[in-house]
């Protein structure tokens, strides 16, 4: 094969997305958001700046908007267009100030992501073994399906439970006898307190 | 003559090579080749289906109390626990219990006709309670062959016969439960040596003081749960509901 074949071969492949590389990005965006919560260089940021700056380095990497849309599955059509721009907005923030502020008072946790899994050509499962100081170890699988924007997670399995199913058990539950507004309202007033007791919070 | 035909030449093949790179590029994979609009948003069959739950209205009002009594009563039991405990003592408590759980374990395992499960319980359990100081020290970790299962109880065995779980119940102040699995509780119960009806404990105080010592211990690690079901979450108790129901139903696959 000639170089320049050799050249085409190279570039072709340097965009196309590859699965194995997929864990070892998992790891990297996970380190970095953890990175804002533990590393002496963000000590003085508030909670708030803590989030902003997870939330940036997140949807570097991901569409949120896929496992939000997936959990919200027949429920989002239900919602107006600027509803669903709301609604996505407020869950965003919810997933993201859930995870900063779970974290808040812990040890850094070691991540340990095994190998890609594969499911089928669209769809594969990144292992994850989170580890606390304390001895505490989470068993977290992320699954993956391949858009045209690349690998984007669409579910997040934390011991068993799936992220998207049970939110989805949620939303079903509120659209059953209440609307979108009314989601709006319980998202805005749940972001508003302090979402988690992090003092019973022993891991 | 030569060399100025050589550098068309080569000028056309660095043509061509480009073109295949950008064709390549913009429909390097096909449109079947990634996830649709359908496949994504749909249902995949690996996510559990959601729960029944035909006592909706009742199980609410008793999740509401549970809620009241874990926030305002278990929540302090688990902090003063944690606060007049030191770390090590705290784990050698939470071991002791665990350790003396192996009867429900053995007979989940048998009832599934796990043998190889059975038997391992009982190894851990002579190791623990012999070299671990009355279970104490988790001392069966140290062998390789002998680290810990998942714990088997009646309600997965009978979940594992194939019998349906049943609407979804609260229990008061035990907490998220379904019909099968509250038949299975009252079967774990029953072969508990340390639990009424078959208590090998005679004394109705030491039997309440054993009980109550018990659920301190636990209640951290209840509370821990509880309180990360609840966070962030729209519904905390289609939270509570749908978190139980898959970990129960994970439980049972494996």
């Amino acid at each position: 094969m000639k170089f320049s074949s050799i050249i085409a071969c190279v570039a072709l492949f340097a965009v196309l997305p590859t699965q194995a590389d997929e864990s070892a990005k998992l790891a990297t965006t996970m380190e970095a958001t953890l990175d804002i919560i533990y590393q002496d260089a963000y000590k003085d940021y508030t909670s708030a700046q803590r989030q902003d700056a997870v939330r940036a380095i997140v949807e570097d990497k991901y569409d949120l908007e896929v496992l939000i849309r997936r959990a919200m599955a027949r429920n989002w059509s239900l919602l107006t267009a600027d509803e669903q721009m709301q609604v996505h907005n407020l869950i965003d923030q919810l997933i993201v100030k859930s995870f900063v502020e779970g974290m808040a008072g812990q040890g850094r946790p070691i991540v340990d992501c095994g190998a890609v899994i594969e499911v089928t050509s669209k769809r594969i499962e990144v292992p994850v073994v989170i580890s606390f100081p304390s001895g505490k170890t989470f068993n977290v699988l992320y699954r993956l399906g391949l858009l045209k924007t690349g690998w984007q997670i669409y579910d997040i399995v934390a011991e068993d439970i799936s992220m998207v199913s049970n939110y989805r058990q949620q939303f079903d539950d509120h659209f059953r006898e209440e609307n979108g507004a009314r989601l709006i309202e319980k998202l805005e007033k749940l972001l508003k307190k302090e979402v988690l007791d992090v003092s019973t919070i022993i891991l | 003559m030569y060399q100025r035909s050589y550098y068309k030449r080569l000028f056309l093949q660095y043509c061509a090579y480009g073109l295949t790179l950008c064709v390549s590029l913009s429909t390097g994979l096909a449109e079947d080749d990634y996830l649709t609009e359908e496949q994504l948003y749909g249902d995949f069959a690996e996510e559990p289906t959601l729960v029944p739950d035909p006592l909706e209205s009742v199980n609410r009002l008793t999740f509401k109390f549970n809620d009241f009594i874990y926030m305002n009563v278990v929540k302090h039991i688990a902090k003063g626990y944690q606060q007049v405990t030191p770390d090590p003592v705290e784990r050698g408590a939470s071991n002791f219990f665990k350790n003396l759980g192996y009867p429900v374990r053995l007979v989940g395992n048998l009832l599934q006709a796990r043998i190889k499960g059975a038997w391992l319980e009982t190894e851990r359990f002579a190791v623990n309670t012999t070299l671990g100081v009355v279970g104490v020290l988790p001392a069966a970790n140290r062998f390789e062959r002998l680290q810990p299962l998942q714990s088997e109880d009646m309600g997965q065995a009978f979940g594992a016969w194939g019998i349906g779980e049943g609407p979804y119940l609260v229990l008061p102040l035990l907490g998220p439960s379904n019909m099968r699995d509250l038949f299975g509780l009252v079967g774990d119960r029953a072969v508990n040596p340390l639990k009424d009806s078959y208590s090998v404990i005679g004394d109705s105080n030491v039997q309440t003081a054993f009980s109550a010592t018990e659920f301190a211990v636990k209640s951290p690690t209840l509370m821990r749960i509880y309180s990360q079901m609840k966070a962030g979450a729209v519904d905390p108790y289609s939270s509570m509901k749908n978190g139980y129901s898959q970990k129960r139903r994970s439980m049972i696959e494996e």
